[in-house]
């Protein structure tokens, strides 16, 4: 082996030296070697804690997730003593296209983001504008009040969700009842719809102070200026203040898309009220949870590493593409 | 508010009794120190365990048992437990449901303690027994069992004319009377996982059988068929409330008599007592009904077990900590009083705990309906390897099918499809 890295070596040092010198701090500075290695210690001292701890509680997981999902469980006769794991790199992740139940978590999941996403972005835009605009009144309480709902943990909040749809205490229901119309929130097409609706009401508060907080780095001038010229308040909303706001927007959007692949705490509230309609596959990482009720941890890895890949791929088109529609 | 927290709490205790496993566990350092004192430690959460220990300590000067409070199982406890077990630091002892002690074993999270348990057999009862084996291994101790009866509203019979039902034939005719009386009044609600279990043991349908060196899963056999069927019938009818158990609206329906009966296990006396303190004095419990008259079959729901974990380095000292916390008189008197447990000792069964009257019940001593149940418990009954995914799977199709879209019978087959599928993937032997 080393004698095989031998010709690799030269090469590659003979590259180094027959070039432009590297640009990596090689270039002769007066008294650097000494300056600038203490200057690359001193902070690496001060960081020393934040990187133990980045990466012990971060990357290590994150590495132990990735290597589990190269093993697969063997067991054999009644799988009644401890399982075996053999090295098969790529036995979860084809599993996982067999999966149904995980696809269809998959695609439920990007239907719930491509829907409620947008949906919510739109109305926390709506909220900080309203709140933003100079005829408002009472804007502190409204600011307030719209963000209460972030407040409250999103256990309890998918609790209360669940009183409200439930059939039997629906006081929704009940206040529809003399017109004659009844919600099935729980109604199998419908349950995402519902689940949606509590992540919009806990997270457009949150989402509009973001957008707000942009909105007041507007120049006073700028829209001191299309006032005068006479632009309307919705004029100035759209043409100046949304362009504003564009990066705010974006951002939450890519919160907004992260949090949706973790979809978690509401259907498994709802789970057991659902009447069925929620799964015990209903999310990707409830999907996981399944796999690990079978005992099977390296497929749970390997459909988490695959979410989290998923969702770093999505995010990153999604940059993407707002980039370029920046520059045009 | 208030509503919340008497949910939550309905739930935990509802957790916690349906779970009522006894974890002893926790080899602490050194089992044989120099002084020869063995020293073990044991994980649970049930009511009581914590007084039962220090009892136990100070009788027996030879070992120390350290008792830890962890999450009820479904809730964490079972995880930590296993998560232990993989590190290599876990406890000697630890509270197991017997649903759940299977799927230990297919972790090999268990310590088989045969060689010191042998002979205890005939302490307890044979179906408690056979829950904590598996093969000629053992793998704890049963400390209680949950016989199954009928809890009813005798107020809503009463008013209706009616006796509690002898036969399922009985009871439907019940459930079309009590559903006539008032349309928001049903015979009961919809039973999942292990409570549906229970309504299976007692017909002998069994889910899982072991077949030489094979699993048999049996989830859709045709005893399964008759059983699911019959309550398809209920549901088809709409004699079925929808309200889930356990959630709020059970328990307003308990308490006003909207649902006027549970069959259940012995420990869901608390829950509904805990529960639906308006029932209070209106309840009453009678022998389930059988499916044919003059039967005495008992089917058996919850239950758990003292169970000696993998990596045990005082399996001997765990034993006698383990029996020793399942037959004690007195431990067990406490046990009775402080979690509702009923014992899988046979000789605990004349406990005086035992024998009193319960106010809630109208005064009627309710142990001794569970006390003839007990013993007719079919002892036949297997858990399979994965059950806590078998069980999410199954609840699943149970859901829907109560609420009417899909059937019993459908979602039975379908739980048993992903199990045998999972079982196959890990690459067990699944018998045709």
């Amino acid at each position: 082996m080393s004698n095989a890295a031998a010709p690799a070596d030269t090469r590659s040092s003979r590259r180094s030296t027959g070039g432009p010198p590297p640009a990596d701090g090689a270039r002769p500075v007066p008294g650097g070697p000494r300056r600038s290695r203490s200057g690359a210690l001193r902070p690496l001292l001060f960081c020393a804690p934040f990187i133990v701890l980045f990466l012990g509680m971060y990357v290590a997981p994150i590495v132990y997730a990735v290597v589990k999902s190269l093993y697969t469980v063997q067991r054999s006769g009644l799988g009644l003593t401890a399982p075996t794991e053999e090295f098969d790199p790529l036995g979860n992740y084809l599993r996982v296209f067999d999966d149904g139940a995980f696809l269809s978590s998959l695609g439920r999941v990007a239907l719930f983001g491509v829907v409620q996403v947008p949906l919510m972005l739109g109305a926390a835009l709506v909220l900080a504008l309203l709140i933003d605009s100079r005829s408002a009144r009472g804007k502190g309480f409204f600011r307030l009040s719209s963000f209460l709902p972030y407040a409250v943990p999103g256990v309890s909040a998918a609790l209360i969700w669940s009183f409200m749809y439930s059939p039997q205490s629906s006081p929704i229901n009940r206040m529809l009842e003399p017109a004659g119309v009844s919600i099935p929130f729980f109604d199998g097409d419908l349950v995402l719809w519902s689940v949606a609706n509590i992540v919009t009401w806990s997270w457009t508060g949150y989402n509009m102070i973001i957008i707000y907080a942009a909105l007041q780095s507007i120049p006073a001038e700028v829209l001191e200026a299309a006032r005068m010229d006479g632009a309307s308040a919705v004029r100035i909303a759209w043409s100046i203040k949304v362009p504003a706001v564009r990066g705010a927007l974006v951002l939450t959007a890519v919160f907004s898309i992260i949090g949706s692949a973790q979809l978690y705490n509401e259907p498994v509230v709802l789970q057991p009220v659902s009447d069925g309609a929620v799964s015990s596959t209903f999310t990707p990482i409830m999907s996981a949870q399944s796999a690990i009720a079978a005992g099977n941890y390296p497929y749970a890895a390997a459909q988490s590493v695959l979410l989290a890949v998923l969702v770093g791929v999505v995010s990153f088109v999604f940059f993407t593409f707002t980039a370029r529609g920046e520059q045009e | 508010m208030k509503r919340s927290i008497t949910r939550s709490a309905g739930i935990i205790g509802t957790l916690t009794l349906a779970l009522t496993a006894t974890a002893c566990g926790g080899s602490d350092s050194d089992p044989a120190s120099s002084s020869g004192k063995a020293s073990i430690t044991f994980w649970g959460w049930a009511p009581g365990y914590e007084d039962a220990v220090e009892a136990f300590n100070r009788s027996h000067p030879d070992i120390k048992v350290t008792y830890q409070s962890v999450q009820p199982g479904a809730k964490g406890g079972y995880q930590k437990m296993l998560n232990a077990v993989t590190a290599g630091n876990a406890p000697c002892l630890a509270q197991v449901g017997y649903e759940t002690l299977p799927s230990f074993a297919a972790q090999g999270a268990l310590l088989d303690v045969a060689e010191h348990a042998s002979g205890a057999e005939g302490d307890f009862q044979e179906a408690a027994w056979k829950s904590v084996t598996l093969g000629d291994q053992v793998y704890g101790a049963p400390v209680d069992t949950g016989p199954m009866v009928m809890f009813y509203n005798k107020e809503v019979f009463d008013s209706l004319d009616l006796a509690p039902p002898a036969t399922w034939a009985e009871y439907e005719e019940a459930a079309r009377k009590i559903h006539a009386s008032g349309p928001e009044r049903y015979i009961t609600s919809p039973y999942m996982d292990y409570d549906y279990a229970g309504l299976a043991w007692q017909a002998d349908a069994g889910w899982f059988g072991i077949k030489d060196d094979a699993w048999q899963v049996t989830m859709a056999s045709k005893a399964n068929r008759k059983v699911a069927d019959y309550w398809q019938g209920l549901v088809d009818e709409g004699l079925v409330s929808n309200a889930p158990m356990y959630d709020q609206a059970w328990y307003t329906g308990l308490g006003d008599g909207d649902i006027a009966t549970v069959v259940g296990a012995v420990w869901q006396a608390g829950v509904i007592k805990g529960g639906a303190a308006k029932g209070a004095g209106k309840w009453a419990v009678a022998p389930m009904p059988q499916w044919t008259e003059g039967d005495d079959q008992v089917g058996n729901a919850g239950g758990s077990a003292t169970a000696v974990l993998a990596g045990c380095d005082a399996p001997e000292a765990a034993w006698t900590f383990a029996h020793w916390l399942s037959t004690d008189r007195k431990a067990f008197g406490d046990l009775v009083d402080k979690a509702a447990l009923y014992p899988a000792a046979k000789d605990l069964l004349d406990l005086p705990q035992l024998s009193g009257a319960d106010e809630y019940f109208g005064g009627q001593k309710i142990y001794d309906v569970v006390a003839e149940a007990a013993p007719r418990v079919n002892s036949s009954w297997t858990w399979g390897p994965m059950m806590t995914r078998t069980s999410a799977d199954l609840n699943d199709g149970l859901g829907k099918a109560w609420a009417g879209k899909g059937t019993l019978a459908g979602a039975l087959r379908t739980a048993q499809q992903a199990t045998v599928s999972e079982m196959e993937k890990q690459g067990m032997e699944v018998a045709g």
